[in-house]
């Protein structure tokens, strides 16, 4: 009986536009899609900063062997025309008015036995890649200056580098995608599963109560038990479809529609859908949904019309979303104390599982958390579906 | 047979409704003290002006509240310990009853089939037989949300009746319909009664009653002012017309007849 209630109101549910939109449509398309674009034209932008060619001012009194210089840098640079100020305050303000590009105010520094000279830069902080410019320039000229004067001096630039460091990495390739997806998947999952579940459980419990269809039901000789785990059914459902959904979405964002910055990402998100990967992230997500759930469907009983249902229910976001976005910060990780937040233990299990650092005690600590997190909340939905005040208006 | 005996039923107000009411009272009583008794194969009338207590001795009999004192019985099951049993004896149908609006007729009336556990064969018989009864063959797979109100109120009749009840509540099931579709839900309770159902019908509408009812029980403030059969009714009447009659007695300080 439960699963022909399920089976009823499913199909009442998918028959209703507005759930469509907000368990397919929105997870599948505007999300990912938003999210790629944006990325695309904030990598669009970094590489226009660094091939776009500069405008570089310099102060008057700068010895004419550094005007020099800069016109001399090598094609890679893109050093476009020079203009002279007559002082670094005329320089800045030129700056600071978009007239040039970079300022460079050189001064040659009083102790004449070693010979050297300050840059000073003006930049705008608000615009791409300029700093970066800068900085390749001072550096360009250092290493020019530092080869002459060791050459000058007899000395071979290997003989003042006497220890070389080099770096490696050890943290596997799935660690370190681990740290940068593991962040934004569970994040996903997270804030379209409870946005899967909300209408679904306004539309089955306050809606059936507005449309006067509750008092149909109740008549029929069927236990309320019955009828709740139906309905929460189509909720929990609902709330996985929109996750998934939404992961599919990014995949096919990312593969098809060519809007992907990096091909690790796309490559992630393909472990993501092999399926031992899908059995541990439902392991998690399903308990989380279900708490969802529990917490919906007793606002949801309660509420007199369908406006205040969501009123009530819609702040709820807010608390789930915020600690979601845990993963997004370095430094948390799944521990006996986090594992035991509900909403956090699942982000930070999610993105060990996919680091390849998750400490099984843990995630064992964090179910056993949702679960009974899961089992509290049906309970009180149960409770709360059971009063008459709550049921007949 | 449906058994009601001092039945009364009282609900906890919530600080807003003190407000809307202007009272301090912790409870208001909708149903106070109520006793009767309907035999099958008669329709018994409940009366009444808005707000006296109708609906929710009704809803107390179709097993939806539970009474705050008295008890009832319905075939000789208790309401409160055999709820279910007497479920799937019943029948409930109000003036108001929602329908699920994106099913279609014939899917709304499987669902209540299934829900009340009619077995597949007399199931085909008993949709065949109210489809033909009700005239629906022309809009069964329509949307509901599309149909109109007296096309919505034979589907809500079809599911009322699907699992063939004993015990029969009509929560006036005429309000707001035209006067074809009214006529056809009155001529639908006659038949009922002629198949020896038992039938409890409310309404305010006395040209109805006078149609239909054998026993009526006029119900104001909760509590029974007139109760006994509907040639009494007539025969003691003191004013001219049953809705002149109705209105003395709902006014009137008069203790409950019976």
């Amino acid at each position: 009986m439960i699963f022909r209630i399920f089976r009823k109101e499913l199909l009442d549910t998918l028959r209703d536009r507005r759930t469509l939109v907000r368990m397919i449509v929105i997870p599948i398309l505007i999300f990912p899609i938003i999210t790629n674009i944006s990325a695309y034209f904030a990598k669009s932008e970094k590489v226009n900063a660094s091939e776009k060619v500069i405008a570089i001012g310099v102060v008057e009194a700068t010895p004419r062997q550094l005007s020099a210089q800069l016109n001399s840098l090598p094609k890679g640079f893109h050093i476009g025309k020079l203009n002279t100020f007559p002082d670094s305050l005329s320089l800045k303000k030129a700056v600071q008015k978009g007239k040039v590009d970079l300022g460079l105010f050189a001064q040659i520094l009083p102790d004449t036995s070693i010979q050297q000279e300050r840059f000073t830069w003006f930049v705008d902080g608000t615009k791409e890649g300029l700093e970066e410019r800068a900085t390749a320039i001072t550096q360009f000229f250092q290493l020019q200056h530092e080869t002459q004067r060791l050459q000058q001096l007899g000395i071979r630039p290997e003989e003042i580098h006497p220890l070389q460091a080099t770096y490696i990495n050890c943290a596997s390739q799935q660690k370190m995608m681990g740290q940068v997806i593991g962040g934004i998947l569970p994040y996903i999952f997270i804030a379209f599963g409870f946005i899967g579940c909300m209408y679904p459980a306004i539309d089955l419990f306050t809606g059936e109560k507005e449309r006067g269809t509750l008092e149909t039901l109740l008549c029929a000789p069927i236990a309320r038990w019955k009828i709740l785990t139906g309905k929460m059914a189509v909720i929990v459902f609902s709330g996985l479809a929109a996750a998934s959904f939404a992961l599919i979405g990014i995949y096919i964002s990312s593969e098809f529609l060519g809007l992907s910055l990096d091909k690790n990402i796309t490559a992630e998100v393909m472990k993501v859908l092999e399926p031992q990967f899908l059995i541990y992230s439902l392991l998690l997500l399903l308990p989380l949904v279900v708490f969802f759930a529990g917490i919906m469907v007793p606002i949801a009983v309660s509420a007199k019309s369908f406006k205040e249902a969501q009123s009530m229910i819609g702040p709820l976001n807010m608390l789930v979303v915020l600690p979601a976005m845990v993963g997004f910060f370095p430094g948390f990780e799944l521990n006996a104390l986090t594992a035991m937040i509900p909403v956090v233990n699942v982000v930070l299990a999610t993105k060990a599982l996919l680091s390849g650092t998750l400490a099984w005690i843990y995630l064992v600590e964090a179910l056993g958390v949702m679960l009974l997190l899961a089992a509290l909340s049906v309970l009180f939905s149960y409770r709360q579906y059971g009063k008459e005040s709550n049921l007949i208006n | 047979m449906i058994q009601v005996s001092h039945v009364s039923k009282s609900f906890e107000l919530t600080r807003q409704q003190r407000k809307e009411f202007q009272t301090n009272e912790r409870f208001r009583t909708a149903v106070s003290e109520v006793s009767f008794q309907c035999q099958p194969g008669r329709v018994f009338s409940l009366l009444g002006p808005n707000g006296a207590g109708k609906t929710t001795l009704l809803r107390m009999i179709a097993t939806l509240l539970v009474p705050s004192e008295g008890h009832i019985e319905i075939n000789g099951l208790n309401s409160l310990q055999d709820a279910q049993l007497i479920r799937q004896k019943l029948g409930f149908l109000t003036g108001s009853t929602g329908l699920y609006a994106r099913l279609t007729p014939i899917e709304l009336i499987d669902y209540f089939a299934d829900l009340y556990g009619v077995a597949h064969p007399l199931r085909e018989q008993r949709k065949k037989e109210l489809f033909e009864l009700l005239n629906m063959h022309d809009f069964l797979n329509q949307r509901i949300g599309k149909l109109s109100t007296g096309q919505k109120q034979k589907v809500s009749i079809c599911r009322t009746m699907i699992h063939d009840p004993d015990i029969l509540i009509f929560d006036e099931p005429t309000s707001g319909l035209d006067v074809i579709t009214a006529e056809n839900i009155i001529q639908l309770i006659r038949d009922c009664k002629q198949r020896g159902k038992t039938i409890l019908f409310s309404s305010h509408i006395m040209s109805e009653v006078d149609l239909l009812c054998d026993d009526l029980a006029i119900i104001h403030k909760g509590r029974i002012k007139h109760i006994g059969t509907m040639s009494d009714f007539r025969s003691h009447m003191q004013a001219n017309t049953l809705t002149e009659e109705f209105i003395r007695i709902v006014q009137s300080n008069e203790t409950p007849n019976a």
